[in-house]
């Protein structure tokens, strides 16, 4: 077994400093490949963690029964789920909360400009056990309360200049939804995304009332099952339960049931394979970095082939040899990933803030120790790999030969 | 005289081989990969706007304002369109035809099989014809379907192809056949040729006047879709305008405010094709800094060059070789690194992409993952590798120009 040697160590880093612009152009080779990946899998990992935190947050006990069709909630109402549904569901054996919620995309005006939006009318009995559903809070003025007429609460977006609207909107502006006047009460938090944070929130009564078309036609309805139940088991009793109760036959079912949590980790997949797509594409540069420091080692055997020659007359093993090498490039590739990590990182802030600021606050970088240090290990293991051939080749090479080479 | 310089910088090359081919690896896997990346995203551009088949030089559709992405044109609108607009629109001077479109969704069922998908009217009367030309409608098998066919209809090639990927139902339906469309009997009187789009493929066609008296879709007065032919197109710009206009003045909002899209096929498909091309140039970005790593490389290894070749340097200035040569010398050699790894990049890059186009379309059966590498691209790769080696090679190729003839004789490096 090998022991290592300090000079041995010494000497590799004096040989990488001696070559200091070559040194340099292999480190900054690797550190780029490094800097891409880093950041891309922190924009991975941080949008994991925002689904995990999602799906704990807005509670694994939690299911949705929607109506089926084409397109988004509220802008299909072939079918749709009446109160006599949500009452039958709430009889059935493990459900503890239950709420219909409807939807609809109305014209919104403001000072005489228009925009479209998603209304959603709530039950104000159940305001909490939605506003828990839905993982967000009141940010800024008051919550709906039952009896709240004409009176509404925005999306986060409102909120901001030039997001939805030119002015970010105030408590008690007053705001026409299809022409009639409502009264801004409050504002919700953030959800992250430009869609859910441009929603409009009024209470089911006054949805009714606006489009009495709409009443007793819900387009989700929300349910919690009972501690200690599995949700995916009461899902399975739902849909079963329903079909009977409105008559229909297995498979054709106009309804459809989902857990949380698979809704969730369905989204949470779908990103997951971008993002790998994504960091495999990086790779590539990894790749052609690890060639070029593989290049720079057969350059530097090449150069001290009498040094080694030299080492070997004095007693220097092929493993010492081979050790010197290897940690060469090691070092390379490592000090490759320490940068490479650090402007990965600024990557990553500045792209997660401009992300933020297109109303994409999910998108969210994390750093974990793990990813810092598997990146730098990782760089390490890229740069010593790549200069396995070439120490292989500088251990080998026969003494006498190399003291004669020229 | 150039080709002694190309002959001497071909010769050095040639002396260093491992290094030369391992530079350009480095270039040819960059190049492979943004070659392959560029073809198969474009040819995935290429397949999702030609479904869009609504393509015609002559045609305007107008739709409702709503939410983005909320579903099918015209789902959910706040103020739908009226059917009384057609009328309105074809007394418009160019206006050759409008005609109101209608979508529903409803339940399908064959052989005890349901499924929920939408329903597209066909135009009947006397501008049928003229409807079926212009989405370019093709049967496979039965017929198209006439005014009398009160319980006739069209299906897509989804329908038809039976149990393989992508197909709506464990069966295959031929014409023919019935089915139950909201628990009441049609009749299939014919498939639509396949056009590789879920829009026409995963559709129910039936005459508007069928979808409205079979209660499939609400008959309040709205519709989905307005569709305008014109008579000159060329004067389709003006058109565009007069219809805007009628339209402004019918649902009483002022210019600037329309909650309405008056468009062109082509317009409609430049806004996908805007969001495509973002992700496309993201994921070349990405590619390409493998290119850059590349170029690298080929700076380290004319570094490494001009210093082994220090005194060689010398004994060429100290016999007259001017500062110039010596830079084209070593710029020559770093182009041609460049030029080859380029050459060796676009051979492998094809390959690459068609051979996963080969596989995918065998995977998943469809026509929407192709690749498409334009002579354009290869021709701009040629030249970009060529320009990343030399330009990679400038900052050596200076230093070796610059060398003082008698120091790089005496060989201090």
């Amino acid at each position: 077994m090998k022991t290592i040697n300090l000079d041995e160590i010494k000497y590799a880093l004096q040989n990488l400093w001696q070559r200091k612009r070559r040194s340099a152009l292999s480190i900054l080779s690797i550190l780029i490949g490094i800097t891409a990946v880093f950041a891309l899998v922190s924009f991975g990992m941080g949008i994991k963690d925002y689904v995990d935190t999602l799906a704990e947050e807005s509670g694994t006990n939690k299911l949705m029964i929607s109506a089926k069709g084409i397109g988004a909630p509220g802008t299909d109402d072939t079918f749709s789920l009446t109160q006599d549904d949500i009452d039958f569901v709430e009889k059935i054996n493990g459900i503890d909360e239950i709420t219909g919620m409807y939807f609809k995309i109305s014209e919104i005006s403001f000072k005489d400009k228009n925009k479209y939006a998603y209304l959603m009318g709530m039950d104000m009995d159940k305001i909490e056990f939605i506003m828990e559903g839905m993982n967000i809070n009141i940010e800024k003025g008051r919550e709906l309360r039952k009896g709240d007429a004409y009176k509404a609460v925005l999306g986060y977006n409102y909120m901001l200049d030039n997001k939805i609207f030119s002015k970010g909107l105030q408590i008690g502006d007053k705001i026409l939804i299809d022409d009639t006047k409502f009264e801004v009460i409050g504002f919700y938090s953030s959800v992250g995304n430009p869609s859910d944070d441009s929603q409009i929130y009024m209470t089911s009564g006054i949805f009714e009332q606006l489009y009495p078309d709409k009443k007793d036609k819900y387009s989700v309805i929300m349910a919690s099952t009972e501690q200690g139940l599995e949700t995916k088991a009461v899902a399975d009793r739902i849909t079963e339960r329903l079909r009977k109760h409105k008559g229909q036959e297995e498979g054709k079912e106009d309804f459809y049931v989902q857990t949380f949590e698979d809704a969730i980790a369905t989204f949470g997949t779908i990103i997951n394979i971008i993002n790998g797509v994504l960091v495999l594409i990086a790779m590539v540069s990894v790749v052609v970095a690890s060639v070029n420091i593989m290049n720079t080692m057969y350059t530097a055997v090449l150069e001290r082939t009498k040094e080694i020659g030299v080492m070997k007359a004095v007693g220097a093993r092929n493993s010492d040899i081979m050790f010197i090498f290897l940690l060469e490039s090691g070092v390379i590739g490592m000090i490759g990933g320490i940068i490479g990590v650090i402007m990965g990182y600024l990557v990553a802030t500045t792209g997660g803030s401009y992300a933020a600021a297109a109303g994409f606050s999910a998108l969210k970088p994390i750093f974990p120790w793990t990813l810092i240090l598997g990146c730098i290990l990782f760089a390490f293991l890229v740069g010593a790999g790549s200069g396995l051939l070439p120490a292989i080749r500088a251990s080998k090479l026969h003494p006498v030969d190399s003291l004669r080479y020229e | 005289m150039i080709n002694d310089y190309i002959q001497l910088a071909v010769r050095s090359l040639a002396k260093r081989r491992m290094r030369t081919y391992l530079t350009m690896i480095g270039i040819f896997i960059g190049i492979s990969a943004v070659v392959a990346l560029i073809g198969l995203g474009e040819g995935l551009r290429i397949a999702i706007t030609s479904q869009f088949g609504f393509l015609g030089t002559d045609i305007l559709s107008v739709q409702a304002a709503s939410v983005s992405l909320a579903g099918p044109p015209g789902a959910g609108a706040p103020n739908p369109l009226s059917d009384e607009l057609a009328e309105k629109i074809e007394n418009i001077n160019n206006v050759d035809m409008a005609f109101n479109r209608y979508m529903a969704t409803a339940t399908i069922e064959f052989r005890d099989q349901q499924k929920i998908e939408f329903v597209i009217s066909v135009v009947s009367g006397e501008n049928r014809r003229a409807f079926e030309r212009m989405l370019n409608l093709k049967m496979q098998e039965g017929r198209m379907l006439t005014d009398r066919d009160t319980k006739g209809i069209l299906l897509g090639d989804n329908y038809y192809k039976g149990a393989t990927y992508g197909a709506t139902f464990d069966r295959p339906i031929h014409a023919g056949d019935n089915v139950l469309i909201n628990g009441k009997q049609f009749d299939v009187v014919g498939i639509i040729e396949r056009k590789g789009s879920f829009i026409f493929d995963d559709a129910i066609w039936m005459n508007d006047d069928v979808i409205i008296n079979e209660g499939i879709r609400d008959d309040d007065g709205t519709i989905d879709i307005l569709g305008i032919r014109v008579k000159d197109p060329s004067r389709i710009e003006q058109t565009q305008e007069d219809v805007e206009k009628l339209l402004r003045k019918e649902r009483g909002v002022k210019e600037g405010e329309e909650d309405f899209t008056v468009q062109t096929p082509q317009q409609a498909l430049e806004s996908l094709n805007s969001a495509l091309f973002a992700v496309q140039l993201f994921v070349t970005i990405i590619a390409l800094i493998s290119l850059l790593v590349g170029g690298i490389g080929i700076m380290n290894t004319m570094y490494t060059a001009v210093l082994e070749r220090t005194k060689e340097i010398g004994i060429m200035k100290s016999i007259g070789a001017r500062n110039s040569t010596i830079f084209t010398l070593f710029a020559i050699e770093s182009g041609f690194l460049g030029l080859v790894g380029g050459i060796i990049g676009i051979v492998l890059g094809l390959t690459l992409a068609y051979g996963m186009a080969f596989i995918g379309s065998l995977a998943l059966g469809s026509g929407l993952i192709q690749a498409n590498v334009s002579l354009g691209l290869i021709l701009g790769s040629l030249a970009f590798s060529f320009i990343l080696g030399t330009s990679f090679g400038v900052l050596p190729a200076i230093r070796a120009s610059k060398l003082n003839p008698v120091d790089a004789l005496r060989g201090n490096k």
